[in-house]
């Protein structure tokens, strides 16, 4: 007979159930909410598809905790000193799954032709890139247009993947087979897919790293909702939860089990901000007096502590607070004040109407099926209610968001963006006058436009000088926060989870997004 | 009118259906603003107006809706459903897979509640207005008015959660990767929870159906007959009763189908049971119109044949039916 | 009034109807009263998260966002009753519509409503139904109008059917004979005939569509404006695992409204439809 006491107590900790038995051996399982559309990584740059083929693809350099280059599969590098020339030597020791040598040809044609063609994030900053060459068989050079200060935190695996040339040059790389059994020079290698179950990844017995990788292999597999990925974390199914897998809501639940260890900067080299957009383009969100009062009215605090459970903190930059160039001197901060919220609103002749209503109009959700983000927005929803503005919550999916947002037919949006360590790369697209595209997501969609810091984003990412640079992007932080060019709300922390006998998961502020290759299992 | 004769016309309705399906939801699902380049577009947090045009190119929504449609009916007649914007595999490879899945779950729903509804509404018409009777309906009214989602949570969290008796979510035991018998029995304790969730709505409607068709049969003259002849009132309720009334039982099944299938989207969504219902709400929000429509023809062919099985029972069942009415 | 009086007595002779509409009074009186009874609306923070019923102030606890519990699930009822009502009298406009026209003149428009709702027999319902809201964008109105458009040919099935059977009836002819236009005699003299199946039906239907407002707002395709069970439900996912209440609680209140208007509806039955043992 079981015993009733011992289950309840049970079901307050780790849960048991009566399965049945059996023996994990030295693999390791992890969840994918959904199953990728492929697994060719430029080709679909999510989180997901980083966490999987973070293990599979790498890239020439890593970097630390401080973002400082360090070598992978470029063993040195030299930059000219008019930052105008970039040399990678190459290790000549590595090879492909497939047998194949890694050469100088594979980075030519991976940062010459395919990353520049499909993958949205080199795009930036490939277009400061005048040539890449080889110069022998492990030596590359690369020729720019012009000096681009955060051309090498762009190398970083999530924006620069190398992919064979042997298996993808000349091809339609949309098309390409092996999208569906991806062949990288990682410590683990693509073995199946079991659509609707699992994907799995096996050891590559001749990686370069010595000692790597640790485990025989990774299995992915499908989780569709929080409750089940709790549940797995908990008893043990699986060994590792990644970004965003368990609702924040158990959050306490999971940092206070014993047998779970928590990482709350396994994403701190993303600086994701959680932001909203207005729509600048409409009265009276041109207003700056609007956007100032906007902050005033939203206890982001609470936002913060309430709604996201205490992870992360209220964002007061572009920049975030984690990351090089971050200035807290200069910042103009919008404290919770709905009395001057009020007031600003009122100077600016926004008074109240019938009913206590000053203005409405539309928050475009982001579609999370209710869950943080919508809880999020009707919070602030509740408070700007406070100070008269009624705000109407328009639900969406992803098709529509995106369309909504790229075609500027919105008045405010829920967004997020990540700033990957220079805002060159991370920030600057969201308030160029030279990035209002329509209809594309991800560009600056507020139609912000200030020729002031158009040319100083210019300048800063030219500048060699540390110094220099950091003066530049001082001095646009200044403004961008005066401006309210957009409405920070928070530095949101993904937590990664994972079990205790897992050791050495996060190696560097990439966290799995830099592969498995040193973990361990105890 | 012959069986052969019958079955050939009704496949022949099951393939008009299916094209009056094809055609209603072709059209509805065009006139929702967004395409599959917008898809793509929000899925992969990138396009620009070079990257649209190759994706509209590569689907053909480029061209006029009529050549789209023609296009996509003569397609579908050779059994190809189209490929999925955000799974990029051919749409019924997608359902295949998952197809299984829903059929076992809906099996076992529909097992359990003829079974248990057969039995609880027998338990009431025994006595009608006994306490027993009381008892049946009212359960009945409340399986009726019960939430199903919420039903299965109240369910994990009651034996899940606090009894531990069975496996909350999912159709097998993460990363256990069980062959042979081992694997069976894994999903067989899967399933009970979601089964029984999926079951009590029609279980209810069971029982009341085999009372109401039991105290009718109750007072034909056949059974009035059988029971002046002398036959023991067991046997006259075995023999005469119950399998006449079982006859009503086999339609309503049918007619139930698609139910059941809207009821799958729901319970498989609560147990993250890996179906045609998460698949379909995956599509929906995601609006992979492919999708959608591949799950919208394959539902309505499967309830389709269903209904012709069990027209065709209901003619064995009962030979005084005359076949095609 | 006596045939008034006579049916009230049938109606309320029965136990469970009197209880169906003992508490179907309640929880309207509650939704109805929702703005009176408490002065904050259901999306004012007043507190922790999390916090158990019989908290200080809540009676029914917080939820995730620290919200009372209690004002939720009043102004729940709000919209449950809205939806379910206004939902079906949409249904029962259209089906009553189609359904005495064709069950009047029969032939081809007969036809083309009998392959209609044969049509809404194949077709997973609930599945069209999430196509419809998703593509309109959930709101309100289209929570409504979608239970409305997958729910009518129920109704016309059974008007068709009434309108059948009455309108060889010797009074239609009578009245034909007096030469009374078509509209005229549908809607005079054999609607109100038709009548009592119809409120039969419209009345069980109100109770399903709750059922199914509550089941949209649970997968996130309800009106994010407003706050109903089922999206108290659906928030309370992963909290149900650390507070019980959170999800209990409204799953309690839908099944006791549905339970409520299910039991009216066999009332109802019973008093409009006299007919053999039940």
């Amino acid at each position: 007979m079981l015993d009733r006491r011992g289950l309840l107590s049970a079901a307050g900790g780790m849960l048991a159930f009566p399965a049945q038995a059996y023996a994990p051996g030295r693999v390791i399982n992890a969840m994918m909410t959904d199953e990728p559309a492929t697994l060719c990584y430029p080709l679909f740059n999510t989180r997901l598809v980083q966490e999987i083929c973070g293990n599979i693809n790498e890239s020439l350099l890593l970097f630390d905790w401080q973002f400082k280059p360090q070598p992978n599969l470029a063993r040195a590098f030299e930059m000219s000193s008019d930052g105008l020339t970039y040399t990678f030597h190459l290790r000549p020791d590595v090879q492909w799954h497939d047998g194949v040598k890694f050469t100088a040809r594979d980075v030519v044609f991976s940062c010459g032709t395919m990353l520049p063609q499909v993958n949205p994030r080199s795009r930036n900053a490939f277009s400061h890139v005048a040539s890449v060459t080889a110069k022998d068989a492990y030596t590359v050079v690369f020729r720019m247009k012009e000096p681009f200060n955060a051309f090498l935190l762009s190398l970083m695996a999530s924006s620069a993947p190398m992919m064979p040339a042997h298996i993808y040059e000349g091809t339609d790389f949309r098309t390409n087979p092996f999208n569906f059994k991806p062949i990288g020079t990682g410590p683990f290698r693509f073995a199946q897919w079991k659509r609707g179950r699992f994907i799995h990844l096996t050891r590559n017995e001749h990686y370069w790293r010595p000692g790597q990788p640790g485990m025989d292999g990774i299995y992915y597999r499908v989780c569709p909702t929080p409750e089940q990925r709790m549940v797995a974390m908990e008893t043990g199914a699986v060994d590792i939860a990644m970004a965003d897998d368990i609702d924040t809501v158990v959050n306490s639940r999971m940092v206070a089990n014993p047998n779970i260890v928590s990482r709350a900067d396994a994403y701190n080299g993303t600086g994701e901000i959680t932001v909203m957009e207005l729509n600048m383009r409409r009265w009276p969100f041109s207003d700056r007096r609007f956007r100032a009062a906007f902050l005033h009215a939203v206890d982001r605090e609470f936002l913060v502590k309430g709604i996201n459970f205490g992870l992360g903190k209220v964002a007061h930059s572009p920049i975030p607070s984690t990351a090089p160039y971050h200035d807290d001197k200069v910042l103009t901060k919008y404290h919770y004040d709905p009395a001057k919220a009020r007031a600003l609103l009122d100077e600016m002749g926004l008074k109240p109407k019938l009913g206590g209503v000053r203005h409405r109009f539309g928050i475009m959700l982001t579609p999370d099926g209710g869950g943080a983000w919508t809880r999020g927005a009707q919070y602030i929803k509740q408070a700007l209610s406070e100070v008269g503005l009624a705000a109407e919550l328009e639900a969406t999916d992803w098709p529509t968001q995106s369309r909504r947002s790229g075609n500027w037919e919105f008045d405010c949006d829920c967004n997020s963006y990540g700033e990957y360590g220079d805002p060159a790369i991370g920030t600057s697209r969201f308030f160029l006058t030279s990035n209002i595209r329509k209809g594309v997501p991800l560009t600056n969609l507020q139609g912000y436009s200030n020729p002031e810091v158009d040319k100083l984003f210019g300048q800063a990412a030219v500048a060699i000088d540390p110094a220099q640079a950091q003066a530049h992007y001082s001095r646009l932080q200044q403004i961008l926060t005066h401006d309210v060019a957009m409405l920070w709300l928070y530095e949101r922390n993904p937590m990664l989870f994972h079990n205790k006998r897992l050791k050495h998961v996060v190696t560097g502020p990439n966290g799995p997004a830099d592969g498995f290759g040193a973990a361990t299992l105890a | 009118m012959n069986r052969l004769q019958f079955i050939a016309m009704r496949l022949v309705k099951t393939v008009l259906v299916t094209i009056a399906v094809v055609l209603l939801s072709f059209f509805l699902i065009r006139l929702a603003p967004g395409d599959a380049a917008t898809v793509m577009a929000g899925q992969s947090g990138y396009a620009d107006e070079a990257f649209m045009k190759s994706l509209r190119a590569e689907y053909g929504l480029d061209q006029p809706l009529p050549v789209q449609l023609a296009k996509y009916l003569g397609a579908v007649a050779h059994g190809d459903l189209g490929t999925s914007y955000v799974r990029r595999q051919p749409v019924l490879d997608v359902i295949l897979e998952r197809l299984p899945n829903t059929l076992l779950l809906d099996a076992f729903a529909l097992l359990v509640a003829i079974t248990g509804g057969v039995w609880l509404g027998k338990i009431a018409a025994r006595k009608p207005g006994s306490v027993g009777d009381a008892t049946v309906t009212v359960l009945a009214m409340l399986f009726y008015a019960v939430p199903q989602f919420w039903l299965g949570m109240m369910a994990v969290l009651v034996f899940a959660v606090w009894l531990a008796w069975l496996p909350p979510f999912g159709i097998e035991t993460m990363g256990a990767d069980f062959t042979g018998m081992a694997r069976l029995v894994d999903i067989a304790q899967h399933m009970i929870l979601p089964g029984m969730t999926l079951a009590l709505y029609f279980l209810a409607s069971y029982a009341r159906l085999t009372r109401t068709a039991m105290l009718e049969v109750a007072d034909a003259d056949f059974v009035k007959t059988a029971r002046a002849k002398g036959i023991s009132e067991r046997q006259v309720a075995r023999r005469h009763i119950l399998r006449n009334a079982l006859i009503p039982l086999v339609t309503f099944a049918g007619l139930q189908a698609s139910i059941l299938v809207g009821g799958s989207v729901l319970v498989e969504n609560v147990f993250s049971w890996p179906g045609i219902g998460t698949l379909a709400y995956d599509a929906v929000t995601a609006r992979d119109n492919p999708l959608l429509l591949g799950i919208f023809i394959v539902t309505a062919i499967l309830v389709s044949l269903f209904n012709l099985v069990t027209d065709i029972a209901y003619s064995i069942a009962d030979p005084r039916v005359e076949l095609g009415q | 009034m006596k045939l008034t009086a006579r049916f009230a007595h049938r109606f309320f002779s029965r136990p469970t109807a009197l209880v169906g509409f003992a508490l179907f009074a309640v929880i309207a009186l509650v939704a109805l009263l929702a703005p009176v009874i408490f002065a904050r609306g259901p999306f004012s923070i007043v507190g922790m998260p999390l916090l158990p019923p019989g908290a200080p102030g809540l009676l029914a606890g917080s939820d995730v966002l620290g919200r009372d519990m209690a004002v939720g699930l009043a102004y729940g009822a709000r919209i449950s009753l809205l939806v379910g009502i206004a939902s079906t009298l949409f249904a029962v406009g259209i089906g009553v519509l189609l359904g005495a026209v064709a069950g009047y003149y029969g032939g081809l428009v007969d036809d083309l409503l009998m392959r209609i709702t044969e049509f809404f027999q194949i077709i997973p319902s609930f599945v069209l139904l999430m196509v419809l809201v998703a593509f309109l964008q959930p709101s309100l109105g289209s929570t409504v109008i979608g239970i409305a458009l997958v729910t009518w040919p129920q109704v016309a099935r059974v008007v068709r059917g009434e309108f059948l059977s009455l309108r060889s009836r010797e009074f239609v002819q009578a009245a034909r004979t007096l030469g009374e236009g078509d509209i005229r005699i549908i809607f005079t003299q054999i609607l109100p005939n038709a009548l009592p199946p119809i409120v039969v039906v419209s009345s069980m239907m109100v109770g399903s569509a709750i059922l199914t407002e509550s089941a949209l707002s649970f997968l996130g395709l309800g009106d994010p404006n407003l706050l109903s069970w089922g999206s108290m439900i659906g928030g309370a996912r992963s909290a149900m695992w650390v507070a019980w209440w959170t999800s209990v609680l409204p799953g309690l209140s839908i099944m006791v409204t549905v339970l409520a208007l299910n039991f009216i509806g066999d009332g109802l039955n019973d008093a409009l439809r006299p007919r053999g043992p039940r």
